[in-house]
């Protein structure tokens, strides 16, 4: 803060030491070129509005179409004063007038002889270098092949990654914790690979499996399961910012396809795609050679379904793929990482250069039949909005040479005109209001009847005329941003009040919709009939909207992105080729070729010599089974991310990664497999004492299960879980026994409960869940429907068992995977014959930490 | 762990999670942990703030839509002056296209000692105005609702950024932990919703917990806070129970914050049922009390915050309605329908907190995310020339109460109320302000996310010490 503080003193000092421009160039740089800059930049520089080009002095002096912009010497002469002073028909900035100050100052600069800067190619801002320290650091280095350390305990190490993690145990004095049980062990692996938990049968047949590689069965089960997609495709989602719905202010306004997506990633990782094409198929599965584009097309969605409320596709892009905060330098150069402004609009432009688009999954003629049928419709709907419209209008206008009539019915007197009754009610309702916003009827019962009809059918009158004149400014179908600029005209707006509470859409007048009928002569009701049915019947034909992927594509024609100084669109710096990252490219980084650039894009990031990719997505695995990254920022591998706590573990994961093309099936049974992984939470002092963050993995950390496994496990462990695979999102009401990851994902009003259990906020890419700890949650447990609703489906589940004893021992099968010890049978028991029944009962169980930790 | 707690500013992102996990252990598991390890506190129990507090609560008061300055607190007789013709100086740019001037329908009186000129149709908030400072010269960088109802909510334009009552909690924990420390009311919701009063990314313990004032009935204000089948001992059996199986389970695994964390929060959630039903039910006030607030959802929203701030709770915001109530691009008379709903129980919730001492230590805020045009907004989209444009470039922001001196206006718009000439307070610097008076230094109340450190204030924000007592 001080130093800001000294800095602006600093500048203040310098632009009031009383500079004028016989100082020559010192004057233009402080004065003259941040008006320029701030002023003119943005069309006279590269977009040469009007021919002119105000970044050197020779195109000053060249000037535009309109002739030289300066004079030198000479200000009143001088077309840039004559526009900025707005004195002479060109009037320049277009939107605004500079300060009188500015203007004095450019007088004054001109009539010196307009003196350029000193610096010679004014607009380029200074070459970003690249320091030798910046491309030292540790995760833009090659992923190497590290040479296993030598460890004194052999017979724990089951593989190269105990052997990593063991020498620095050693290394530091630690001993890791004793193998977790078998029972703990299956516990935990199902939850990681299915997010589910296993069933008392698969823990009897585990606990019976002698051989050797029991576990590695599990394991493999596991990863074959349909259910490991859907759980580590929602860990995915997460990066990607998974929604079903836009961040809408308005209304809810659902993506009704996004659901494609979400299969797809799930799909993908069943199918163990490699994670290369995987990532390629999200950047660019449009446009991969050789392909069967319908099995990669969907992944697009990754783009497609951005928020549209803020462009976030390069930060997604970036921390999601590379683990690198590129989207820091949207204002400036990044502070910490080796990532210049330009890169981040070089990146921008690729995806600046594609559209948003459907990609239809029907053949073209049930698209085409979609399509012209809705247009029908569309228009019978017009057709028929049309029509009443015209009639409101007319019957409005009918009732209006009324009022008078109306008015003395109001007031008691007998009048000849037949009235309509409920036309008068309106009327009567309305005079007697207090409230009425002009001040037309205040005192009606005094007012002559004729006068007051006389106003109101002049009032309607002047009401179209000013629509007719607006009609002619704005032109047939305005645009939204036609409507913003037009100059209208407008009545005066007490007369518009008046109007509006006659003729307006809740106007005395006014009659819409099926309110007309009554008044339509028989020949007109007819045709409005005949117009409904018709309407109707086109509707119940119209078949439900042909299935499509929502995908982008490229533009015709790409540009260069500019860059934005200081992040500000409306000043724009050098334009910038779409190209990778100067960090991670070989020399300056080539320009991209193709389209938009997004295949080159693709082809970069997943590539097995981009340090990062590889390295940022096993640490995202390791993350999700051991509770914490050995990079523990795991999308920001920059200089303020967190350095790795194993890195030669780190690398080796990688390169196996990259040497198993890119599994990730292969990486989880490698990590599974480990006596890291199957080590115990066993709480050791010395190990607390000295590493209580458990960053050398001296034991396994205990995990609150994520909301999605917790709701899963509730519904599982009553029996009521429908485990039906995809398809369409449907809100988690109590009464949808879905997945939770099938549940409908909102930007715009998250789940109550996904929001209760900290599931990532969709509007942006997201690294990691937290695992907060609310009486609001405890709560949930207590009392919501859903629970005790599950709660009385695991009572009526054990109810047929032949007493409480083997119920008891049922439900801590079903819940925990292991038999009550003696003390819980009891508290369990004594809290039955005492009052509390089994749905209580089996809450209480529910509720319990056992329930929601993994061990 | 214990140095971590008296300085939020130091808490690293892990900090967070394992003092949130190490909670409410002295409260009954003393004997089951080893040492003094588990009495470190909740994540929401008080914390120290970094320098003396002057107020420990916020009431914010949100008028959304954008109130426009010129009609409210801002007298422009300038206005009147030139009525129907073009501004000077020109237009400074809006969201749409804005025609001549148009002066205020409404008459500017001045009330108090301070005898600060109020508009006619804020009556009775006009009779608090010597406990408010007026801040004329507020700004902001979009004249478009939804950055700018982050900015004034989240401290940033775009969506991701925690809300402020969000980094109170985090900053301060909560006096009461039988509530919500950060509570929103909203009769149906404000445009862009839930992500206003978002954690984001601090843990989600701090996010705001949204009731819809629109219901009077206290159990449909609160997620799940009544048990619809069990009795309280039954309840009371069942969660002994659960602590008992939990205990036996600590027993096994060895000291581990977050599982006694969760034996605590399910105490908690006990108790808090018995208070939040009570708290939230206006009905226990007296009615004469209730007809001094007047009638109305905004009302009966005032009225629960004073409830709340009583008993501890950290902030309350309310949002006047739902939607963008304030938003009168076609005719701003409707200013007058509004404020005859917002006037009333403003000035009793001033007087209360006044009459109670709370106001001392309150800050109380009344304001929208923008004003609007001096200028008549004459684009296409409104159907009447009597309306103004959104204007981010300079509008009004109320401040009572907590510190903060009475009776002053602070900063001036140019002379038709278009932008902040004179002493310009940015939203960061009202936020700076805001914290300050908190105890908290606007500049280290960072969190570490993403390898950043985070602030409500982002890299500026300047306390305005001019209006601080």
């Amino acid at each position: 803060m001080d130093t800001v503080k000294t800095g602006a003193a600093v500048w203040m000092l310098l632009a009031s030491a009383g500079l004028h421009a016989a100082d020559g160039s010192e004057f233009f740089e402080m004065r003259i070129r941040p008006v320029l800059a701030k002023n003119c930049y943005s069309c006279h520089t590269s977009a040469q509005m009007g021919g002119l080009q105000l970044d050197t002095r020779e195109h000053v002096l060249k000037g535009g179409k309109s002739g030289a912009a300066v004079v030198p010497g000479d200000a009143d002469k001088s077309l840039l004063i004559q526009a900025v002073r707005q004195s002479e028909r060109l009037k320049m900035p277009p939107n605004g007038k500079l300060k009188d100050s500015e203007i004095a100052d450019l007088s004054e600069w001109v009539k010196g002889g307009a003196v350029w800067g000193a610096s010679a190619a004014p607009l380029k801002t200074p070459e970003y270098v690249i320091t030798a320290e910046q491309r030292a650091f540790w995760s833009f280095q090659p992923v190497r092949d590290p040479a296993l350390p030598a460890v004194k305990d052999k017979k724990w190490s089951q593989s190269p990654i105990d052997q990593f993690v063991l020498a620095k145990l050693e290394s530091s004095g630690l001993r890791p914790a004793h193998a977790a049980d078998k029972r703990t062990l299956i516990r935990r692996v199902t939850f990681d690979l299915t997010g589910l938990p296993p069933t008392p049968e698969e823990v009897e047949s585990f606990l019976g499996d002698r051989s050797p590689n029991a576990f590695a069965k599990v394991v493999d089960r596991l990863l074959a399961s349909p259910h490991y997609g859907e759980r580590w495709g929602r860990y995915w989602l997460d990066v990607a910012r998974y929604s079903d719905d836009r961040l809408d202010s308005e209304r809810e306004n659902v993506y009704p396809n996004s659901f494609r997506y979400r299969d797809w990633v799930i799909q993908s990782l069943n199918y163990d795609m490699p994670y290369d094409l995987f990532v390629k198929a999200q950047i660019a599965g449009d446009l991969l050679p050789g392909a069967d584009r319908d099995k990669l097309e969907p992944g697009l969605g990754f783009y497609a379904l951005s928020p549209e409320f803020q462009d976030d596709r390069v930060d997604a892009t970036t921390r999601g793929f590379l683990g690198l905060t590129v989207a820091c330098a949207t204002c400036h150069d990044h502070k910490y990482d080796p990532i210049p402004t330009k890169d981040y609009y070089s990146l921008l432009g690729i995806f600046k250069n594609t559209d948003l688009t459907e990609y239809p999954l029907a053949p073209k003629s049930d698209v085409e039949s979609y399509k012209g049928q809705k247009k029908k419709i569309d228009d019978q709907k017009e057709a028929i909005e049309a029509f009443i419209k015209v009639q409101s209008a007319a019957l409005g206008d009918v009732l209006a040479a009324n009022t008078a009539a109306y008015l003395r019915s109001a007031a008691g007197e007998a009048v000849k005109t037949k009235l309509d009754q409920e036309t008068l009610d309106r009327w009567k309702k309305y005079l007697d209001k207090t409230d009425k916003e002009h001040p037309f009827l205040k005192d009606w019962k005094k007012q002559n009847p004729d006068e007051v009809q006389a106003l109101v059918l002049a009032t309607a009158a002047e009401k179209k005329k000013v629509d007719d004149e607006n009609h002619i400014r704005l032109g047939l179908n305005p645009s939204r941003d036609d409507l913003s600029k037009a100059n209208l005209v407008s009545m005066d707006r007490d007369r518009f009040v008046l109007w509006r509470d006659l003729f307006g859409d809740k106007g005395v007048l006014h009659y819409q919709d099926k309110h007309i009928d009554r008044f339509l002569a028989p020949i007109f009701k007819e045709r409005l009939d005949a117009m409904r049915a018709d309407l109707e019947a086109l509707e119940k034909s119209l078949p439900t909207q042909y299935a499509f992927l929502q995908v982008i594509n490229d533009k015709d024609h790409p540009v260069n992105e500019r860059v934005h100084l200081r992040g500000n669109a409306e000043n724009l710096g050098d334009e910038v080729p779409r190209h990778f990252l100067s960090i991670l490219s070989k020399g300056d980084p080539v320009a991209y070729k193709h389209g938009s650039g997004r295949l080159e894009l693709a082809e970069d990031i997943a590539s097995p010599d981009n340090p990062l990719t590889a390295r940022v997505i096993v640490n995202r695995v390791w993350q999700l089974h051991f509770g914490q990254g050995l990079v523990r920022t795991p999308s920001n591998f920059g200089q303020l991310g967190d350095r790795p706590s194993h890195p030669e573990l780190l690398d080796y994961l990688a390169k196996s990664l990259i040497e198993n093309h890119w599994s990730l099936k292969a990486l989880h049974r490698e990590i599974l497999l480990s006596s890291t992984y199957q080590m115990s939470t066993e709480f050791i002092d010395a190990a607390a004492a000295k590493d209580p963050e458990n960053r050398l993995l001296w034991r396994a950390n205990r995990r609150r299960l994520d909301i999605e496994a917790l709701r899963d496990e509730f519904l599982a462990d009553s029996g009521s879980l429908d485990l039906t695979p995809g398809g369409p999102a449907k809100k988690l009401t109590d009464d949808n026994k879905r997945r939770t990851v099938y549940g409908f994902v909102s930007r715009r009003k998250l789940d109550g409960t996904l929001a209760l259990f900290d599931f990532p906020n969709p509007n942006s890419t997201s690294e990691q869940r937290l695992d907060t700890n609310v009486p609001l949650q405890r709560l949930f447990f207590l009392n919501s429907g859903f629970i005790t609703a599950q709660a009385k489906l695991l009572a009526d589940r054990l109810r047929p068992l032949k007493d409480d004893t083997a119920r008891i021992d049922r439900a801590y099968a079903v819940l925990f995977s292991r038999p009550p010890t003696a003390v819980e049978r009891k508290l369990g028991l004594d809290f039955l014959t005492s009052g509390g029944d089994w749905p209580q009962y089996a809450q209480a169980l529910f509720s319990s930490n056992e329930f929601s930790f993994v061990e | 762990m214990h140095s971590d707690r008296n300085c939020p500013c130091q808490l690293s992102r892990r900090d967070a999670l394992r003092t949130m996990g190490a909670g409410f252990g002295m409260l009954g598991l003393a004997n089951l942990v080893r040492g003094g390890e588990a009495t470190a506190g909740s994540p929401l129990e008080p914390k120290p703030p970094h320098f003396e507090a002057k107020a420990k609560h916020v009431i914010f008061l949100f008028l959304n839509g954008g109130p426009s300055q010129v009609d409210t607190f801002d007298p422009k007789p300038m206005l009147t002056k030139y009525h129907g013709k073009p501004a000077p100086a020109g237009n400074l740019k809006t969201e749409r296209k804005t025609g001549n001037l148009l002066a205020s329908p409404f008459q500017f009186k001045r009330y108090g000692k301070s005898g600060i000129e109020v508009s006619e149709i804020f009556p009775k908030l006009g009779e608090c105005i010597d406990d408010i400072c007026v801040i004329r010269s507020m700004y902001t960088d979009r004249p478009n609702h939804e950055p700018s109802l982050f900015m004034m909510n989240t401290g940033d334009k775009l969506p991701g950024r925690p809300s402020m009552g969000s980094w109170l909690q985090y900053g301060l924990g909560t006096e009461n932990q039988n509530l919500p420390g950060f509570i929103v009311l909203c009769p149906g919701t404000p445009i862009v919703g839930p992500q206003l009063w978002s954690s984001t990314f601090l843990p989600a313990v701090y996010q705001g917990t949204f009731v819809p004032n629109n219901e009077i009935e206290p159990e449909k204000l609160i997620q799940h806070i009544r048990n619809k089948d069990l009795k309280p001992a039954e309840q009371r059996r069942q969660l002994d129970l659960i602590a008992k199986l939990d205990r036996l389970q600590l027993q096994h695994t060895g000291p581990d914050p977050q599982l006694e964390a969760t034996i605590e929060s399910a105490e908690i959630a006990f108790r808090m049922q018995a208070e939040a039903p009570n708290v939230f039910d206006v009905r226990k006030e007296s009615e004469a009390t209730r007809a001094r607030y007047g009638d109305g959802n905004f009302a009966r929203g005032c009225l629960l915050a004073r409830r709340l701030v009583e008993r501890g709770v950290r902030m309350v915001q309310i949002y006047f309605g739902d939607g963008q109530p304030w938003d009168n691009h076609d005719d701003i008379q409707i200013h007058r329908k509004l404020a005859r709903q917002a006037d009333q129980p403003i000035a009793a919730l001033l007087q209360d907190l006044k009459a109670s001492g709370l106001l001392k230590e309150t800050l109380v805020i009344i304001g929208g995310e923008f004003g609007r045009t001096p200028a008549v907004e004459v684009s296409g989209l409104v159907a009447v020339q009597n309306g103004r444009d959104h204007n981010s470039h300079g509008f009004s922001t109320l401040v009572a109460g907590g510190g903060i001196k009475g009776g002053m206006t602070y900063g001036n718009t140019d002379e038709f109320g278009f932008k902040a000439v004179e002493n310009p307070v940015h939203v960061h610097d009202l936020h700076a302000t805001l914290l300050h008076q908190l105890g908290l230094d606007h500049t280290k109340l960072t969190y570490r996310y993403s390898g950043r450190d985070f602030r409500l204030t982002d890299v500026a924000g300047e306390v305005l010490k001019d209006i601080i007592v």
